[in-house]
């Protein structure tokens, strides 16, 4: 098979790329560092693909594959909704739907001390950050931001959590505000809380309105925002 | 003197080919292939955290479990598992995630002829869909040699039966590169003569094991191509999704 005739790597950016395909050939760019995102890898003086998605580049020098999948992958810094699975005396064991189980020390709470350990039983959801991901190791997570204030994690108390992928996750978590939640939000009071491993809590004051706010993202998934708009707009006259 | 294929297939021609991504709703990757009336539906759990007792806990271990469409599952199904087995091993990347396990379920859903390779694709779809890291994709052919000497590529069950013997190949699938073509010939050369796996079946003389080979080699840009418009068009309607 021929390789095709020579092109820059600019002809990848915003294109379906699949594992094995070679995106940047390091022998030309000396002096830049490169900073590689998900789905990439250094295959000696080549940049080639690892999972399946839309390839994405961001000055300077940022290079990623967009992929949404049902698993998570842990990255430092991510906001996710974590389940308890066990507790020991200095940790709690989460689940936060990646390759390892995620250990929250029992002291990383606002105010936490050893005389005020909160009591998860197994099955609590929490809304934690995460604070290392490292390849091999397990991941640690933390009930506070980084300058040691609540600041909303903990956890999360009736409402109803489902699991969607990580792209939807993103597509919500997205600025400007995403439009399922601000068409929604316009007529219905809820909260909602959404994590980047693909975890989604919401509450509200009456069950049919959880059921209805969780319904509609579920559905407008796949949708255009147009589409979306349309969509949740006449869900909401059916309701009323 | 050639011989006359059911539906006036060509020696060279393959049956035509199907992938469906994200078939099951609580598989974490799953695909369903077709190749003609051959049919296999893959199902890709993982990465999970553990691996088994004499695994080596610095890869991922990979876990194959094949299940035939009629029957009890005996050393067949055993061996098939321990050939995908190997073959997956050696395109996925396996120190992304140490200490886990990817369990993958494969099930027969028909077989007329050419079952490895088509498990092969439906196997390799999920993966992809799952979002396991992979060194490549793989593509697979069957190559089978009649008594005069023809190869036939592709073979359905009764042509199978009727066959001296048979090879099944696989081959790292064709990639798509930003590198000129001048710059690096000699590693394209090596990787394209890769070949993950080659299963035989029956007698035959080492001329036309190679010149099967060849056949196979000469097939894998096409069914790369196929594969990945497949896969592409599914994840499209993904990504608007995600936009």
């Amino acid at each position: 098979m021929e390789l095709k005739p020579s092109m820059p790597s600019s002809s990848l950016i915003d294109q379906q790329v699949f594992p094995g395909d070679v995106v940047l050939d390091l022998s030309k760019i000396t002096s830049q560092t490169i900073k590689l995102g998900g789905g990439l890898r250094q295959d000696g003086d080549v940049i080639s693909v690892m999972k399946a998605g839309v390839l994405k580049f961001s000055k300077p020098n940022k290079y990623w594959v967009e992929t949404s999948h049902k698993r998570y992958v842990p990255s430092a810094g991510d906001n996710v909704l974590g389940i308890v699975v066990d507790a020991r005396s200095d940790n709690f064991f989460v689940d936060i739907k990646g390759p390892t189980l995620a250990f929250l020390p029992v002291l990383a709470f606002e105010g936490g001390t050893r005389r005020n350990i909160p009591k998860f039983e197994m099955g609590t959801l929490l809304y934690v950050r995460v604070v290392k991901a490292d390849t091999g190791m397990n991941p640690e997570l933390s009930c506070m931001d980084a300058s040691g204030k609540a600041a909303e994690y903990g956890p999360l108390k009736d409402g109803f959590m489902f699991e969607t992928s990580t792209g939807l996750s993103r597509t919500l978590l997205s600025s400007p505000t995403c439009p399922v939640l601000e068409t929604l939000g316009k007529k219905i009071a809820f909260e909602i809380a959404v994590g980047l491993n693909g975890r989604v809590w919401v509450n509200s004051s009456t069950p049919s309105i959880v059921v209805l706010v969780s319904n509609t993202i579920i559905q407008t998934a796949s949708m255009s925002p147009t589409q979306q708009k349309i969509r949740v707009e006449s869900l909401l006259q059916k309701m009323q | 003197m050639d011989i006359e294929r059911a539906g006036g297939r060509g020696a060279n021609q393959l049956r035509p080919i199907d992938c469906f991504r994200d078939v099951l709703s609580r598989a974490h990757g799953s695909a369903s292939c077709s190749q003609g009336e051959t049919r296999v539906l893959a199902a890709v759990f993982g990465p999970k955290a553990g691996t088994k007792k004499n695994e080596n806990p610095e890869k991922a271990c990979i876990e194959v479990i094949w299940k035939p469409k009629t029957g009890q599952i005996g050393k067949t199904e055993k061996e098939l598992e321990m050939i995908l087995k190997r073959t997956l091993q050696n395109i996925c990347l396996l120190s992304v995630h140490p200490n886990t396990t990817t369990s993958i379920i494969v099930q027969v859903v028909h077989d007329d002829g050419s079952l490895l390779p088509c498990a092969i694709h439906a196997t390799c779809a999920a993966l992809v869909d799952a979002g396991i890291p992979l060194k490549s994709l793989a593509v697979s052919l069957c190559c089978c040699l009649t008594e005069s000497g023809q190869i036939l590529l592709d073979p359905s069950k009764l042509e199978e039966q009727k066959m001296k013997a048979f090879v099944c190949l696989v081959f790292p699938s064709s990639v798509n590169s930003v590198l000129p073509e001048e710059s690096t010939p000699a590693t394209t050369k090596s990787t394209e003569q890769e070949i993950i796996t080659s299963l035989t079946h029956g007698v035959m003389t080492v001329d036309d094991y190679f010149h099967c080979v060849e056949q196979g080699r000469a097939a894998v840009a096409p069914l790369s191509n196929i594969l990945k418009k497949k896969m592409r068009s599914q994840s499209a309607g993904k990504s608007s999704k995600a936009a």
